[in-house]
C-alpha cells in the first residue's frame, strides 16, 4: 500500500520532468534553408578628432547596457598571456583582451588594419609599413605606440619566448625576420626573402611593453607563468574591446568593457555597447544544450543531430539559427604509400599492400566507391558538405575548378581491372599475383563521428570485393602509429586548417613534414626518393610562400589541390556545416562563414537593456562628419 | 600516552604503504599508452622543436624510474610539480578543495544528522507503518544509480526553471550582497546534495536501524529493562552507545571521501570541484596532478582510519583494555 504511494509520488516527479516538449517534424532538409538575408553594413573606417585616430562602425547605432554570455568547452583557459597559450580556448580568452595590428576581414578574408591605421607592403613583398593611430591607449590610460609593437615582437616574438609556433612559421631558410621603429607611430617589417604567409601573423596581439617588459627580463621560465589565470584582473593592462572582470575556475570567465578601446559608432560613443562578456566553462556538449535551453546562455554551437529539433523549435522560440557554411575541418581517408624498411629491415607496410597502395588506380578506385552523400546524411544528419578538396570549402584559396562526383562503382571496377585486378565467383577481389586484397583500417576509438564513417567506407570498400578490417584504436596508440611506427594500412583521420592561408598546412602536405601523414618520413628517412607528385607540391608550396600577390599564389595552390584530387593520397569525405543559434534580443548580427557569430562583439548590442548608467559615462567626441 | 604512542606506529606504517602506492600509480600511468603530447602531435601547425621543447619540460625523454625518482623527491620537499600546462599543482588543487570539501561537508553533515535519528526511530518503531515507509524510501534512494538520479534532476531543473543548471555561483554573484551571496550557493547546491544525500541517506539509516535492534535485541538491554530504568536511560545511556561504534568506523571512510567521493556527481552537475579536475587530468596524463590526487586520496584514507580507530578508543573501553 505504502509502496504503492511511493511510486505515485515517483511518477509524478518524472511526469514533471518529460512535461512538453515540441513535435519534430520534416527534420531533413533544415541545412542549407536561409531565409533571413543578412545585409552588411559599409566597411569600419578611421575618422579623426582632436588628434585621435578612431576606428569608426558604420553598424546602425544600438542601445548601450546587458551582457552576452557564450559557453566553452573543457576546462577553462589555461593562460590569459596571448604568447603562452597552447590550447584554443586560452588563445579565445586572451585574445578577446588584446587586439592584433591587422585583422581579417570577415567576408572577403583580406587582412585590414585594426590596432595598426593602415600598412603597405613594398614593391618586393619584403618590407611592410604600418602606420599606428594617434591618441589610442592602453586600458590604463598609456598610448600605444610603436615601442610596444617593437618589444612585441623583437623581444617576445622574435627572441622565442612562450609559445614559438608564430616564430616557427616565420623563419625562412633559417633566417627571421626583423622589425624597425621608424617613428612612434611607424613601424617597419623586413623579412629575409618575399614571403605571403608573414602578412597574417601581423594579426597576432601586441602587449603593453610597460607591463610585459619586467617579466620579458625575468627570463623565458618565469614568462611561462606570466599572467597566468591566479593573476588578479586589475593587473591587466589591455587594448581589446574587453578587459578580464573576473575568472572563477571551472566556472566562468567575466570581461567588462575597456573604457579606453578606439572604435566608436556613427554618433562618435565609445564602442563596445555590451557592458559585460561571459563565457561559461561547460563541460560537455550536453551540458550546453541543457543551459541553452535553461537560458542561461545566449548563444550555441549546434551539433548535427540537434539542428532538426531547434529548427522546428525556433518560429516560437526566442532565438534565431544561422547556417555559417562549412567548417575548416577536413575528414579524410588516407593509404599508407610508404615503401621504406624500419630499423629491424622489416617494411613498414606489407610488399604486397604496398603495390596496391601505391597504384593511383587502386586509390582511385576506393575514392569512387565511397558514397559521400550518403555519409553527410546518416552520419551528419545532412548538415554537411562532401568534400573533395585539399583545402576547406570555406578557405579563400579553394580551387573551385575540382568538381564534386557522385559514387561510381562501375568507374572503380574499371580503374581496378586496368591495374589488373580480377574477381573471384564470390565477388572476392584479387590483385594480379593472386593476392585477396584485405587490409586494416584505423581510426580513433570514441570519436563517433569517424567510427561511423568507417562503419560505412567499410561497407563501400565491400562492394568492390575488398576485405576491409575496421579497428577502431585509441587515440595516443592511433598517433603513434601514425608518426613513429608507421605500421598501418588505411586510416581515417581528420585535420582543422586555416581558411586563409594555405602555408599553415605544409607540415602536412610537403613530403619533409612532420605530419606528412601518407608516406610519414622519420629522421633517417628524409632524404629518401619522393614521388613524383610529392616533388612537385614541394615546390608548389615554396612557391606559394615566397609569392606576394593572391593572384599569384593562388595559382599555387590551385594546382597542389589539384594534384591531391588527381594523385588521391589523402580521400576527403565531408566537411560538417556549422550551425549557431543566437537570442533574437541581440543585434547587429552579421554571421560570416570566415568570422562566426561575433567577430563584431564590439557592434553587437542589445535591443532595450536594462537601463545602464554605462551611457551616461561614454564620452563622445562631438561634431563627426557622418556618411 | 599509550595514545600517542599507537598513533606515532600508525603514522610508520604508512610510510611503506605511500611508497608503494606511489609507485604503483606512477608505473601504471606512465605504461599506459596515453601520450601527453598526442594532441599537439596531431596538429599540423606545431614544429618539431616545439614537441622536442615540450617532451623536455616534461621530462618524458627520461627513463620512467628517473622520472619517479625526480617526482618523489620534490613531494617529499613539499613540491607538488607543475601541471602539463606549466600551472603550480597545488594552486589547481587550492582552486578546487574548497569547493568539493563544501558540498562533501554539507552533504556528510545532513546525512548524519537526518539518518542517525531516524536509524534509531525505525528500529524503536520497529514492523510499525512508520519503519516500513521508511524501509521503501531507502530502498528506493539505495536503488537508484547516483548518475541518473543526478541527470534526472538536471532535466527537472531545466523544464521548471527552479534550480539553475550545474555550477556553484551565477555570473553576476561578485556583485552581490552577502546574504544574496549565501543564498545563491545554496541554490546551486540544492540539486547536487539532494542526490548525494538520498544515496549515502539510505546506507546510513539502514545500519544504524540494524545496529540498533541488535542492541536492542541484547541481554544487557533487557537486563535494563527489568531493572526497571526508564525507557529514555535504556536507549540513550546503554544501547546507543553500543550502537553507535561500528558507525565511527564509517565516519573514518566518510573522512576518505571528502575529497574524492563525490566525482560522479560533480561531472553530471558541472560543479567546480576536484572531481572534474581530475578526470581531465587523467584523460590528458598530467601526471604530477594525477600523482597529486592519487597520493591525496591515499593519505585521507589512512587519516580517516586513523581518526576512526582513535574514537574508538576513546569511545569503547574494551579496546583500551585490549590494548
Amino acid at each position: 500500500m505504502y509502496v504503492i504511494l511511493i511510486l505515485v509520488l515517483v511518477l509524478g516527479l518524472l511526469k514533471a520532468c518529460i512535461r512538453r516538449d515540441v513535435p519534430v517534424k520534416d527534420s531533413a532538409k533544415v541545412s542549407n534553408t536561409q531565409s533571413k538575408e543578412i545585409i552588411f553594413p559599409e566597411d569600419k573606417k578611421t575618422v579623426t578628432f582632436n588628434g585621435i585616430d578612431y576606428l569608426q562602425s558604420q553598424a546602425p547605432i544600438g542601445d548601450f547596457g546587458g551582457t552576452f554570455t557564450a559557453s566553452t568547452i573543457g576546462e577553462g583557459p589555461k593562460t590569459f598571456n596571448p604568447f603562452n597559450t597552447k590550447d584554443n580556448i586560452s588563445s579565445t580568452m586572451s585574445e578577446i583582451m588584446y587586439d592584433g595590428l591587422l585583422t581579417t576581414h570577415s567576408v572577403t578574408g583580406q587582412p585590414i588594419p585594426k590596432l595598426a591605421k593602415s600598412f603597405s607592403i613594398s614593391d618586393d613583398g619584403k618590407e611592410y609599413t604600418i602606420n599606428l593611430r594617434h591618441g589610442v591607449k592602453w586600458s590604463d590610460g598609456k598610448p600605444i605606440t610603436a615601442d610596444d609593437v617593437v618589444f612585441t615582437w623583437r623581444d617576445i616574438i622574435l627572441a622565442g619566448l612562450g609559445n614559438t609556433s608564430i616564430r616557427d612559421s616565420i623563419i625562412i631558410d633559417g633566417k627571421l625576420p626583423t622589425v624597425h621603429k621608424i617613428d612612434d607611430y611607424t613601424v617597419k617589417f623586413i623579412t629575409p626573402e618575399p614571403f605571403a604567409p608573414f602578412i597574417r601573423m601581423l594579426s597576432t596581439p601586441v602587449a603593453p611593453k610597460h607591463i610585459f617588459e619586467p617579466a620579458v627580463k625575468k627570463g623565458s621560465q618565469y614568462f611561462d607563468t606570466f599572467l597566468s589565470t591566479n593573476t588578479k584582473p586589475e593587473d591587466f593592462v589591455t587594448s581589446g574591446a574587453f578587459k578580464l572582470k573576473e575568472y572563477v575556475p571551472a566556472q566562468r570567465v567575466v570581461y567588462e568593457r575597456n573604457p579606453n578601446y578606439y572604435m566608436i559608432n556613427k554618433n562618435g560613443d565609445k564602442l563596445p555597447y555590451l557592458d559585460r562578456l561571459v563565457y561559461l566553462i561547460v563541460g560537455d556538449l550536453n551540458n550546453e544544450v541543457l543551459k541553452f535551453e535553461a537560458k542561461e546562455l545566449d548563444t550555441i554551437n549546434l551539433q548535427g543531430s540537434k539542428v532538426a529539433r531547434y529548427k522546428a523549435m525556433e518560429p516560437h522560440s526566442d532565438f534565431t539559427i544561422y547556417n555559417l557554411g562549412p567548417n575548416t575541418g577536413t575528414l579524410y581517408l588516407a593509404m599508407n604509400l610508404n615503401d621504406r624498411k624500419n630499423d629491424k629491415g622489416d617494411f613498414y607496410v606489407n610488399p604486397k599492400k604496398q603495390v596496391w597502395f601505391k597504384d593511383v588506380n587502386f586509390r582511385k578506385a576506393v575514392d569512387f566507391a565511397i558514397d559521400r552523400k550518403n555519409m553527410v546524411l546518416n552520419i551528419a544528419n545532412g548538415i554537411g558538405e562532401p568534400l573533395f578538396t585539399a583545402e576547406s570549402l570555406n578557405s579563400i584559396f579553394l580551387n573551385k575548378n575540382l568538381k564534386p562526383y557522385e559514387r561510381d562503382l562501375n568507374k572503380s571496377r574499371e580503374l581496378l581491372r586496368k591495374s589488373g585486378f580480377y574477381w573471384d565467383k564470390q565477388g572476392k577481389l584479387y590483385d594480379k599475383s593472386g593476392n585477396r586484397v584485405e587490409f586494416d583500417m584505423l581510426t580513433n576509438a570514441g570519436n563517433t563521428e569517424r567510427e561511423a564513417i568507417g562503419v560505412m567506407v567499410k561497407q563501400d570498400l565491400e562492394d568492390l570485393g575488398m576485405k576491409v578490417n575496421f579497428k577502431p584504436i585509441e587515440f595516443n596508440s592511433l598517433v603513434n602509429k601514425l608518426v613513429n611506427t608507421l605500421d598501418w594500412d588505411m586510416v581515417i583521420m581528420g585535420f582543422t586548417g586555416s581558411p586563409l592561408e594555405p602555408n599553415g598546412g605544409k607540415n602536412v602536405m610537403m613530403s619533409d613534414g612532420t605530419l606528412h601523414v601518407y608516406n610519414m618520413r622519420l629522421e633517417k628517412d628524409k632524404n629518401s626518393p619522393r614521388y613524383d607528385f610529392e616533388k612537385r607540391i614541394d615546390e608548389l608550396f615554396i612557391k606559394g610562400a615566397l609569392a606576394t600577390k593572391f593572384e599569384d599564389r593562388k595559382k599555387y595552390y590551385d594546382e597542389y589541390q589539384q594534384i591531391i584530387y588527381d594523385e588521391k593520397p589523402f580521400i576527403y569525405i565531408y566537411s560538417p556545416t556549422v550551425i549557431v543559434a543566437i537570442r533574437d534580443k541581440f543585434k547587429n548580427i552579421f554571421p560570416t562563414t570566415l568570422g562566426g557569430l561575433t567577430h563584431n562583439i564590439e557592434e553587437i548590442y542589445i535591443d532595450n537593456p536594462h537601463p545602464s548608467s554605462h551611457k551616461a559615462q561614454t564620452p563622445s567626441p562631438k561634431g563627426r562628419g557622418e556618411g | 600516552m599509550e595514545i600517542l604512542k599507537y598513533i606515532f606506529k600508525r603514522i610508520l606504517q604508512t610510510i611503506p604503504l605511500l611508497i608503494i602506492v606511489s609507485l604503483i600509480s606512477f608505473f601504471i600511468i606512465r605504461l599506459s599508452p596515453v601520450d601527453p603530447l598526442a594532441e599537439l602531435r596531431l596538429n599540423p601547425s606545431v614544429s618539431k622543436e616545439t614537441l622536442e621543447k615540450e617532451t623536455q619540460r616534461l621530462g618524458l625523454d627520461k627513463p620512467i624510474i628517473v622520472q619517479y625518482g625526480k617526482w618523489a623527491k620534490s613531494f617529499i620537499k613539499g613540491d607538488l610539480g607543475i601541471t602539463s600546462n606549466g600551472e603550480q599543482v597545488s594552486t589547481k588543487l587550492k582552486e578546487r578543495i574548497p569547493n568539493t570539501l563544501l558540498l562533501t561537508v554539507v552533504v556528510i553533515f545532513l546525512t548524519w544528522v537526518v539518518g542517525i535519528p531516524l536509524g534509531i526511530l525505525a528500529a524503536l518503531k520497529w514492523k510499525t507503518p512508520f519503519d516500513r515507509i521508511l524501509t521503501v524510501l531507502t530502498s528506493i534512494g539505495m536503488a537508484i544509480p547516483s548518475f541518473f538520479f543526478a541527470v534526472l534532476l538536471l532535466i527537472f531543473a531545466v523544464r521548471t526553471g527552479w534550480f539553475p543548471v550545474g555550477g556553484l555561483t551565477s555570473a553576476n554573484f561578485a556583485d552581490m550582497g552577502f546574504f544574496s551571496q549565501v543564498k545563491d550557493i545554496a541554490h546551486h547546491l540544492f540539486l547536487p546534495v539532494t542526490v548525494l544525500f538520498t544515496l549515502s541517506l539510505a546506507g546510513l539509516q539502514r545500519q544504524m536501524r540494524a545496529n540498533m535492534l541488535d542492541v536492542l535485541d541484547s541481554d544487557y538491554v533487557k537486563f535494563a529493562r527489568a531493572k526497571g530504568l526508564s525507557e529514555f536511560k535504556v536507549v540513550y545511556k546503554h544501547a546507543l552507545r553500543n550502537a553507535i561504534n561500528p558507525l565511527i568506523t564509517l565516519l573514518g571512510f566518510e573522512f576518505a571521501g571528502l575529497l574524492s567521493g563525490a566525482a560522479l556527481t560533480e561531472y553530471v552537475f558541472q560543479y567546480p570541484g576536484l572531481g572534474r579536475l581530475i578526470l581531465e587530468a587523467v584523460l590528458k596524463s598530467d601526471i604530477n596532478l594525477v600523482m597529486a590526487s592519487l597520493m591525496m586520496g591515499a593519505i585521507m584514507l589512512i587519516l580517516g582510519n586513523l581518526i576512526a580507530d582513535i574514537l574508538l578508543i576513546i569511545t569503547d573501553p574494551r579496546i583500551r583494555v585490549k590494548s
